[in-house]
């Protein structure tokens, strides 16, 4: 490894360091540390690569050869036993692409998709405006609308089934549809049907012609959206700090009210910070996999089945059955729509950085 | 911006707003708390007709007893083995991806930024049977497995966090080290770390409450024996066991930690915030 410049730098870098210190014990550290020098970035990423290599980068790439293979977790795929492999191109594709059940979860993950970012971006963007025009306890009510962000999925899903327990005498969104009298209630609005009070199992459909959206999704939205506007709260009442006082004076010197104000100054202002929670709020809602878990196992029927439950349950749930090639490609599918659909984020992260 | 130039009325309207929403935000906690802390017969007649007579513990015992401690012990050993070998290997390889210029650096950058997007699912069905093939599977060493995990996923996160902290210290500081005679790594250990740690502890605050968090992995992961409290939680929880008291304790025991972990250390980390902001 004694290449020219390797053994050239160091000698300078000695004899600068001797003439600075004359003791003689001097130049052969510093050569070693010279030497040393152009390691020391090897040296300090090499515990977190290899971890990285070895339970991030090999099973994705695993994960993505398999999906060429029909193989189950009794009898795993593996690249070193190419004698029992069972190799069926790109059918596990086809069949995802074929099966209803994708296609159901497909949808009830794209009315996530949608539905979720919406309510987080449109809430706090509510909230950071309404706090920004406070003169004080700000902070207060800002640390209130954070704190769920603590709590974990697992947890709000066990909370939000007691809020939505159908007993008005146990469940209390419906004590209080019970003293508003609307219990139980059957309404028919258009092509929405609606049933009040039975949040968990059969809350409404929407009767599209060519395809009926049940509601369910949109009670398992909420708890996630309750847990994650706290990301949105805060980082718009950040990006909030950067306008300028002069700006908001001069609007309302020129007649402009706090409606005008804040549809006019603080929202283009926001632009930015508003990109990064729809962003954030797109990947999360993306991998939908905990609340959903914990509060109904995709049903009733497979009326909240999201692609994250239905690969995990191809894979561990029916162990049985060598399905687990099939849940591979629907992760990788699900991985692709993920990395294209952020790729631009993931580029103005990477360029944000210093060099 | 003061309240002096606007009509009473809209302050009255602001806080009046922001307050209702406040409580409704709040409710679904104080509903879980509630039913913690009543016994189930009461909580059966709405726990919002409470007589404070009736406050009592012991859920929380019961639960305690039931299992969940088992539960509770394995989140910490979990959460803590994690959080601490994302931060060790996480702030050594942040100095070199901020500091020092080094061969594949774009491209293994980029690899570990994806983690950040990516889906825990394009590495879950393959880990079982690579756990065994390693030795992780069958005993306490799944602990360490499903650390490793944690920090292979937590890598681009604390990649990009404590770099950006490493990123804001003056290049002539680390500059005076070097031309003193101090070895890079005295320079990393004495003058950069230091420098860093309000960026470590809020690295390493978000990524604990994120491994405490954690169902997927632990579910898919761990034998049963070694499995956190979310997984306990979820299994505790069944619309066919009237057991609501019990799961709502549980509920409670698994959001604790995090949040009195924010709490406790709150300042410190709004401080390194703001050290950050007007350094950079």
């Amino acid at each position: 490894m004694a290449s020219r410049p390797a053994t050239a730098a160091p000698t300078a870098q000695e004899e600068a360091v001797g003439a600075q210190a004359p003791r003689p014990s001097r130049p052969r550290t510093a050569r070693r540390a010279g030497r040393r020098e152009r390691y020391a970035p090897y040296l300090l990423i090499a515990p977190l690569l290899a971890i990285f290599a070895g339970f991030y980068l090999w099973p994705a790439l695993v994960t993505v050869l398999s999906s060429f293979f029909e193989w189950g977790l009794l009898r795993p795929w593996s690249l070193v036993e190419p004698d029992r492999w069972d190799f069926v191109g790109l059918a596990n594709y086809s069949e995802t692409l074929t099966d209803p059940s994708f296609w159901n979860a497909a949808l009830n993950t794209a009315i996530w998709l949608v539905v979720f970012p919406l309510l987080v971006a449109s809430f706090s963007l509510l909230v950071s405006i309404l706090i920004w025009y406070l003169s004080r306890g700000g902070a207060a009510f800002r640390t209130m609308f954070v704190l769920p962000m603590t709590i974990s999925l697992a947890a709000a899903g066990v909370i939000w089934s007691f809020v939505y327990n159908p007993d008005p005498q146990i469940g209390m969104l419906n004590a209080v549809l019970d003293k508003l009298g609307i219990l139980g209630a059957d309404w028919r609005l258009g092509p929405l049907e609606l049933h009040i009070g039975a949040w968990l199992s059969d809350p409404g459909v929407l009767h599209l012609g060519f395809a009926d959206i049940r509601l369910t999704n949109l009670a398992l939205v909420v708890p996630a959206f309750w847990v994650f506007s706290g990301f949105g709260v805060i980082t718009l009442t950040a990006g909030l700090t950067a306008v300028s006082y002069e700006l908001v004076e001069a609007a309302k010197v020129d007649g402009a009210n706090a409606w005008q104000v804040a549809r006019h100054v603080l929202v283009p202002a926001l632009r930015g910070p508003l990109v990064v929670v729809g962003v954030v709020s797109v990947i999360f809602a993306l991998r939908t996999f905990d609340i959903v878990y914990v509060m109904t196992e995709g049903g009733p029927a497979q009326d909240t089945m999201v692609l994250a439950l239905l690969l995990w349950q191809q894979a561990f749930a029916f162990l049985d059955t060598p399905q687990a090639g099939l849940a591979t490609a629907v992760a990788v599918l699900l991985s692709a729509v993920l990395v294209a659909g952020s790729y631009r984020y993931l580029r103005q992260l990477l360029a944000g950085r210093p060099r | 911006m003061t309240g002096a130039g606007r009509s009473r009325r809209t302050i009255v309207l602001l806080y009046g707003s922001l307050t209702v929403l406040a409580i409704v935000w709040l409710v679904p906690v104080i509903s879980a708390v509630m039913t913690s802390v009543l016994p189930l017969s009461q909580t059966r007649a709405g726990w919002w007709n409470l007589s404070f007579a009736d406050l009592t513990y012991r859920n929380f015992v019961r639960a305690w007893d039931q299992g969940l401690s088992h539960y509770v012990v394995n989140s910490f050993v979990i959460t803590i083995l994690s959080v601490v070998l994302t931060v060790a290997a996480g702030s050594l390889a942040a100095y070199a991806y901020a500091r020092m210029a080094f061969r594949f650096k774009a491209t293994t950058y980029f690899l570990l930024i994806t983690t950040m997007i990516v889906p825990v699912q394009i590495i879950l069905i393959p880990m079982l049977p690579w756990f065994r093939t390693l030795g992780l599977s069958g005993g306490p060493q799944e602990y360490l497995g499903i650390a490793l995990v944690h920090t292979a996923f937590g890598a681009g996160w604390a990649v990009f966090m404590i770099g950006s902290f490493f990123a804001t210290i003056p290049e002539d500081l680390l500059e005076a080290a070097r031309i003193d005679g101090a070895g890079w790594f005295d320079v990393f250990r004495r003058i950069a770390l230091p420098l860093a740690v309000p960026g470590i502890v809020s690295f390493a605050i978000i990524d604990f409450v994120f491994v405490w968090n954690d169902l997927l992995l632990a579910l898919t992961l761990l034998a049963r024996e070694h499995q956190p409290l979310t997984v306990g939680l979820a299994n505790l929880q069944s619309p066919h066991l009237a057991q609501d008291d019990l799961v709502a304790a549980g509920s409670i025991m698994a959001i604790l930690p995090p949040l009195l972990l924010f709490a406790a250390l709150n300042r410190f980390y709004v401080r390194g915030l703001f050290a950050g902001a007007t350094k950079g």
